[in-house]
């Protein structure tokens, strides 16, 4: 299976080439025979990586070591489910995942367009096709996971133990899928750019992976968050490390050109702007995954100094220089159809969002990329850490938190002063009264501040628009709110599915606010010793140690500490937190010692303790840390996602084509007009 | 040929690899950082002569503030505070702490501290550029850019705009609707008002 595996692989890229070839060939004659042979060969290429997929799972389950990637990150002693998902745990493996995940997207986006589109597939195939050709070309000769060592080692090197965690087995897939999933709407762009067919046609067959994408990043990035917390042990969820921006650099994108792409649908504008987005979405996917894997810039993530970094460099200087020669010759086909009729429109609206959305991406980049800058001009080494980008992003994010509140609020085409005035009443007055509350209970961080006032604008206009949306359907179906808020969703997924998604954010920057009252404490402790300390909100913390103990556990060596803890003199439990020490199966140690944060949470702030290190025998260092918030950021995540969801829910669009080729019907009049029960 | 497990972790962990791969191999050599060996020696002292009559410049707390702005140098990418009380097997971050903790007693304030960290180690031991000089340009480039982009869309939306009576209806959504609808939603909305 490992040998056919290996084999696989090779016929996967002569597949991939294949496709490649007959498809741009087969659209450029308009050769249906040449057209349906490169479809075929994307099927078999997709075939051809299962197989080699299943021949790298086998080396791993059967433990292989005479595979240098199966001796390098697995042992004979891992547990089952790590050794599963080591698959992409290291370089080489990760990216036949992604030629997996890529070959069966492709194969998907083909055969969910085999009656669709005909006209841009051949181009499409052909785009993917050459994506595939690079990834399969970077793991044949660049990375292959079946080079062989000359000798077999008795036991495996082992998987990074911060790698084993129910997190990092789900965390790196969903962010796969989400960098993956832009590879479609891209060989969409460039099909309809290099056929000149750039109307609404390809627009209506990405949006869906678009949000596909949006979506994988989205919970990809919330889960990775959820796992430095838990697992690194450094006291917070984003440290502005150069491989997080990167994975934050295509969702901001994707996510203005969600915003944007409702302006193409509704007005015919912003053409031009969506292919950039959609092109530049991908660009970023590809250009996070060069930070990843080239060790160019100092990260935790990163794979260093890997020769397929050049790869990926060169795959990207191409790709900026084709899609850039693309776009700028189809300008006079990507101009408008309609003109913006008013600033202070909905369109308008979602054009400011988009300056910054794009903004804080550039300025995300910008930070990321700034040490080698720095370096390339003055020959200095500098670090770009989070107060920098803390320093330029809060300002911005705050504005975009700002528009999430006032763009539902203004109507399409042109919002009279009475429109206004009617919209804004409730949410401005619901925003001002919050700032004044937390101001007079003495909050005086400014950015805080704000985020509270913000919060509550976008949380009233929220609440307004399902208030007038139950409200119209109350009074045009005579239905009682229970029932029609569920149909109102149902009916409007796209929109009220984007206010879930709105409440998500709001309910992260929240939490991110938070952040303002964190409080951390060094302690020292010997067995049934305590210290007490005061956390944001004036709550007395004791911790009496109850010593430390050494076990040993699976393939593992643990120091302990266990702490009694009160809350105001009241028992509030046990913390236990831990230093775990791997070991191979012969019981000698694998990696540096890793650490088991020890976490009491609630929804007002969460009690996290680590223990930093043991004197003599018994004498512990410990970091107390309370910070504020935190289960609001998983919750907000899980609100986006669930957002995400309803807003991609096919059901819908299934019933009204079924609807549409029943009878003329249409949708009720007052979902035709979002916006017009206002105006 | 057979390596005892020992050699196999020395060669992977110190990257001697070399050795026992051909030099294409040896060339494709993978280690993830965050596994790496830690540069423990990267620790040089920063000792200043105690100001005369010299207290303790700062508590405990603005002390740990001030190391939230000193990056540890063993290659964690983490802040001296934060490395000092996350990771046991750091020996970087403790000796610069102890660093810290001298020149707090020491009667040395923030800025003279972080500016003593500097001369040793230079501006890549802070978290954050200084903001000065070059550095500048990497604060303001991101709020420069957008209000250029701000600039370049008032720019071009008077090309966009039209009069009223031009608009092309063609780019909007058709309204599928009866009169009778029509005039349901119009009461609808008057009833709003």
């Amino acid at each position: 299976m490992i040998l056919v595996g290996e084999l696989s692989l090779w016929v996967a890229l002569l597949m991939a080439v294949w496709a490649a070839t007959v498809s741009f060939a087969g659209g450029q004659m308009r050769r249906g025979d040449l057209i349906a042979s490169g479809e075929r060969a994307i099927y078999a290429t997709f075939a051809m990586v299962v197989l080699a997929s299943l021949g790298l799972w086998t080396a791993l389950l059967t433990h292989d070591f005479s595979i240098k990637y199966v001796a390098s990150f697995t042992s004979a002693n891992l547990p089952k489910i790590y050794t599963i998902t080591a698959f992409w745990g290291g370089q080489s493996g990760s990216l036949l995942f992604w030629a997996l995940i890529l070959a069966g997207m492709c194969s998907v986006a083909l055969w969910t367009n085999r009656d669709r589109n005909r006209e841009l597939m051949p181009y499409v195939s052909g785009t993917l096709a050459l994506v595939l050709v690079f990834f399969l070309a970077t793991i044949c000769l660049g990375s292959n996971p079946f080079e062989r060592l000359d000798w077999i080692p008795p036991d495996g090197r082992g998987m990074n133990p911060q790698l084993q965690n129910p997190g990092m087995a789900i965390h790196p897939p969903n962010l796969y899928f989400g960098y993956i999933a832009t590879t479609i709407p891209f060989a969409f762009a460039i099909a309809a750019l290099l056929t000149r067919r750039l109307d609404a046609e390809w627009l209506a067959a990405v949006r869906r992976w678009a949000l596909l994408s949006w979506f994988f990043n989205t919970t990809g990035i919330i889960l990775g968050m959820w796992w430095a917390y838990v697992e690194l042990g450094w006291g917070g969820y984003w440290a502005w490390d150069p491989v997080e921006n990167a994975s934050l650099l295509p969702w901001l994108v994707n996510t203005a050109f969600l915003h944007s792409i409702m302006v193409q649908e509704k007005r015919g504008m912003l053409r031009k702007w969506n292919v950039t987005l959609v092109v530049s979405a991908f660009l970023l996917s590809i250009f996070g995954t060069f930070i990843t894997r080239s060790g160019i810039i100092s990260s935790v993530h990163s794979f260093a100094q890997s020769p397929v970094g050049k790869w990926f460099a060169g795959f990207l200087i191409v790709l900026i220089i084709a899609t850039a020669y693309l776009v700028t010759t189809r300008l006079k086909d990507l101009r408008s159809h309609t003109e913006l009729e008013s600033m202070i429109s909905r369109e308008a609206a979602f054009l400011y969002n988009n300056l910054i959305f794009i903004g804080i991406a550039f300025s995300v980049l910008w930070g990321t990329m700034f040490p080698i800058i720095s370096e390339a001009v003055r020959g200095n080494k500098i670090t770009v850490g989070p107060p920098f980008f803390n320093t330029v992003n809060v300002p911005l994010g705050l504005l975009l938190l700002l528009l999430t509140g006032i763009g539902p609020l203004i109507a399409w085409r042109r919002a009279s002063v009475a429109n206004l005035r009617r919209q804004f009443a409730a949410p401005v007055g619901g925003a001002i009264a919050v700032g004044v509350i937390f101001f007079v209970l003495g909050l005086r961080n400014f950015a805080a501040l704000l985020t509270y006032t913000f919060s509550a604008l976008v949380l009233t206009t929220i609440a307004q628009e399902f208030y007038k949306g139950v409200g119209a359907r109350r009074r045009m179906y005579d239905e009682s709110a229970i029932v029609a808020l569920p149909r109102l969703v149902a009916r409007n997924r796209r929109r009220y599915g984007g206010y879930i998604v709105h409440l998500g954010i709001v309910v992260i920057f929240a939490a991110f606010a938070g952040l303002a009252f964190k409080r951390e404490f060094d302690v020292n402790l010997r067995a049934g010793e305590s210290k007490t300390v005061t956390d944001a909100w004036g709550h007395q913390w004791t911790f009496l140690s109850q010593g430390i103990s050494r076990y040993r556990v699976l393939n593992r060596e643990v120091t302990a500490i266990a702490l009694d803890v009160t809350r105001d003199g009241k028992n509030a439990g046990v913390i236990t937190s831990e230093k775990r020490q791997h070991v191979d199966s012969r019981g000698a140690p694998t990696f540096e010692p890793s650490t088991e944060v020890g976490i009491k949470g609630s929804f007002k702030q969460d009690v996290y303790v680590v223990l930093a290190g043991v004197r003599g025998t018994d004498a512990a260092e410990i970091r107390v840390t309370f910070n504020p918030l935190v289960r609001w950021v998983w919750l907000g995540g899980a609100l986006m996602a669930l957002g995400g969801l309803v807003v991609m829910w096919p059901q819908a669009e299934r019933h009204r084509a079924r609807a549409k080729s029943a009878v003329p019907a249409r949708a009720p009049v007052h979902e035709q007009l979002p916006g017009l029960v206002r105006a | 040929m057979t390596f005892s497990r020992r050699d196999f972790l020395r060669a992977s962990a110190l990257g001697t690899a070399a050795t026992l791969f051909d030099g294409r191999n040896a060339a494709r050599a993978q280690v993830q950082t965050f596994s790496g060996p830690m540069q423990q020696s990267a620790h040089s002292p920063v000792v200043l002569p105690p100001k005369a009559g010299a207290k303790p410049s700062m508590t405990s707390a603005q002390r740990d503030d001030l190391e939230h702005q000193i990056k540890c140098q063993c290659g964690c990418v983490l802040d001296v505070y934060t490395c000092r009380t996350t990771d046991f097997s750091c020996a970087v971050s403790p000796a610069m702490h102890a660093d810290v903790m001298g020149l707090v007693d020491g009667g040395y304030d923030g800025a003279e501290i972080l500016k003593a960290f500097l001369g040793v180690y230079g501006e890549s031991v802070l978290m954050a550029p200084l903001r000065s000089g070059f550095n500048l340009l990497g604060y303001t480039v991101p709020f420069i850019a957008l209000a250029g982009g701000s600039i370049l869309v008032a720019a071009l939306i008077p090309r966009w705009k039209r009069p009223a009576t031009q608009t092309v209806h063609g780019g909007a959504t058709p309204i599928d609707a009866t009169r009778e609808e029509l005039d349901q939603l119009a009461a609808a909305v008057r009833a709003e008002r």
